[in-house]
């Protein structure tokens, strides 16, 4: 099912937390919608599913106008935070609950729970209560109560945030998985850029209630459209540089520095930011220069920090590297990944 | 070494405390329904007698012959039943609105329903009995049911018990396709089974026992319930201990197995609906 947003908004008392929001997403995708906490993700996720009215704009479903449906008659799955079982009953009960609502044959409803239980991996435990199971467990559950009624679309807010390191990079390609076998519209709410790089079919990136760019997760990351979303997306995080356009070329930390630019207004404080894999080290002549402060390794990677002018700038080194810290050295940048913004708007100019 | 003894040490006193406060509980009723059992000579006799030599009937027999208790008896389980049902009822349905509905008023309301709580039942027996009178049902069982149909505290303690209930399953049910009244009944009630075992209990007992405005609501013995039978039979029975005894055991008998087989659901209730988080 396709869905259009259109012009979205959501007035609390005195807060503003979802403003003009307009967006398309494809049938049978998996879009996540991603911003920092308090940007107005799960107000956006509930005017989805109907539990919240929007204050202004409308919702379609397809051709079907639902900004005036209620949450009960919208045919969405919701999968909570909390993931929000009924704790009086067991799975299976669980599982069912939304088909009995629907009047649906004893015999017909447990079959199509075991079904739906079978395809989360949780038919071993169609007797147990929730708070006898742990939170992938009680996930996996709230997921099949979500799907049994066939929903047009299924909602996850922050579904993977109660569960530890290991089980989240588990159980988001579950999550892939069962979205890809069923083929179902999926919108993904996290904090977390990598979870929503690894399974979005597309990104929203959200900021303060607006939407900042939505891309493919891949676009995202090689074109932000702003200085937060170049911020956001990364780990690590993009380095920033202070630059200025000053006398028909660009000063950054006040050193000279080669890259084209056109169309920069003079003056204006400007950020160079610059992905970590994009900045060369000694490689090439550049009047940029920088003090190397210390290296560490994070896994298999090797990384300097350096300090340029009033800023610190990351880039990865060899393992056999022979820099040491107070050594001085030259920095270039490669083609990619090197995008100039506008320090006040954010607004790019390459 | 040491602090493993203290700590046998405490709990020992401990239970020794719990002990002497259990017995304190238990020794009345012990000795009620002993003295059921025993003969006008046993019961007088010094130092007492803790074991009935038999468990003779006869005090049973006496007082079941000489109130009409078998009718108190049935009064009694009817008007209870009756208070309970529509009580409970009107609980459940007022908790709900005051904790889950928005409407205007709602807070506000609330307090006042909570203001009268501070006046007493003695002060309310005027207009309640005004009322009944003008309704012409004094003298009936209904009399004795409809001042009781519904409860400001017990909607306040379950009102507070299921505004505890996390949001978001009100908001998952939702979602599911649940109507308000099948949430109400399919997930709230199930989960407040403890808080609401507690509630029914007190009611019936406080139902079971009451007195006061049985006594001035009705007058035929058609319409009396068992705590009159007992006050009855204290005149007519003449004051043999034995006999009062036995009467007595009668009266709380239900009420206690109610207490027993209710136990069971209270610690059922918070294991099953525990909630986590
Ligand atoms: N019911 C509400 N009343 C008032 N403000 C709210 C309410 N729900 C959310 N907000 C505010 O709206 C903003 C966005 O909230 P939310 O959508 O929950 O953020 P996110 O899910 O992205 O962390 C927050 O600043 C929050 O304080
Ligand atoms: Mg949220």
């Amino acid at each position: 099912m396709k869905i259009t947003i259109e012009n979205l908004t959501k007035q609390f008392d005195n807060h503003l937390a979802v403003n003009n929001f307009s967006a398309q997403i494809e049938s049978g995708q998996l879009v996540s919608l991603l911003g920092p906490s308090g940007c107005g993700k799960s107000t956006m996720l509930n005017m989805l599913s109907g539990i919240l009215t929007p204050s202004q704009g409308k919702i379609w479903f397809d051709e079907d106008d639902v900004t005036d449906v209620a949450a009960e008659k919208r045919g969405v799955g919701l999968v909570f935070q909390n993931y929000a079982l009924y704790p009086h009953m067991t799975v299976l009960e669980n599982i069912c609950f939304p088909l009995e609502i629907q009047r649906v044959p004893k015999a017909e409803r447990i079959a199509r729970a075991k079904e739906m239980a079978q395809l989360v991996h949780v038919e071993d435990l169609l007797d147990r209560l929730p708070k006898q199971m742990s939170g992938g467990q009680q996930q996996r559950v709230a997921i099949a109560r979500a799907l049994v009624k066939k929903p047009r679309l299924l909602l996850l807010d922050e579904p993977l945030s109660n569960l530890d390191a290991r089980l989240r990079i588990e159980m988001r390609e579950e999550i892939r998985r069962i979205q890809q076998s069923i083929g179902i519209t999926t919108i993904f709410v996290t904090h977390d850029q990598e979870e929503a790089m690894s399974i979005s079919d597309a990104i929203i990136l959200m900021k303060q209630g607006v939407l900042q760019q939505m891309d493919k997760p891949q676009e995202l990351y090689d074109q932000p459209k702003n200085c937060f979303v170049a911020d956001f997306l990364g780990n690590p995080t993009i380095n920033k540089l202070n630059a200025v356009y000053e006398g028909g070329r660009l000063l950054v930390e006040g050193m000279p520095c080669d890259i084209e630019t056109s169309s920069v207004p003079a003056s204006a404080p400007l950020y160079l930011s610059c992905r970590v894999e994009s900045v060369l080290i000694n490689q090439k002549p550049s009047s940029i220069k920088g003090t190397i402060i210390d290296t560490y390794v994070i896994g298999k990677e090797n990384i300097a920090n350096i300090q340029v002018g009033n800023s610190r700038v990351r880039a990865y080194i060899d393992s056999d590297s022979a820099l040491r810290p107070t050594e001085e050295v030259t920095l270039s940048f490669k083609n990619k990944g090197v995008f100039l913004f506008d320090a006040n708007s954010g607004e790019r100019y390459i | 070494m040491k602090k493993i003894h203290s700590i046998k040490f405490s709990r020992i006193i401990l239970y020794i405390v719990l002990a002497l406060g259990a017995i304190i509980m238990v020794l009345p009723f012990y000795w009620m329904i002993i003295g059921a059992f025993k003969t006008s000579a046993e019961i007088n006799q010094f130092p007492p007698v803790w074991f009935p030599s038999s468990f003779n009937l006869d005090n049973f027999k006496f007082a079941l012959e000489t109130a009409p208790f078998a009718t108190y008896f049935l009064n009694s389980l009817i008007v209870t039943f009756c208070c309970l049902i529509c009580c409970t009822f009107t609980t459940i349905l007022g908790a709900f609105a005051f904790s889950r509905l928005k409407f205007f008023g709602r807070d506000i309301l609330f307090s006042l329903l909570l203001a009268l709580m501070m006046v007493p039942f003695e002060m309310l027996i005027i207009t309640n009995y005004r009322t009944i009178v003008s309704w012409n049902i004094h003298d009936t069982l209904f009399a004795l049911i409809v001042p009781f149909t519904s409860s400001i505290f017990y909607t306040y303690i379950l009102k507070n018990f299921f505004a505890s209930i996390p949001e978001s399953l009100y908001q998952a049910a939702r979602i599911d396709g649940c109507s308000n009244w099948k949430y109400l009944w399919r997930i709230m009630v199930p989960i407040a089974k403890p808080a609401l075992v507690t509630i029914i209990l007190l009611n019936a007992i406080a139902c079971w026992n009451s007195f006061l405005w049985p006594m001035i609501a009705t007058n035929s013995p058609a319409v009396r319930t068992l705590p009159f039978g007992l006050y009855a039979f204290q005149t007519e029975g003449g004051a043999l201990m034995e006999r009062m005894m036995a009467a007595a055991t009668l009266v709380v008998l239900p009420m206690i197995l109610l207490f027993l087989f209710a136990r069971k659901y209270i610690v059922n209730g918070v294991a099953r609906g525990g909630l986590k988080g």
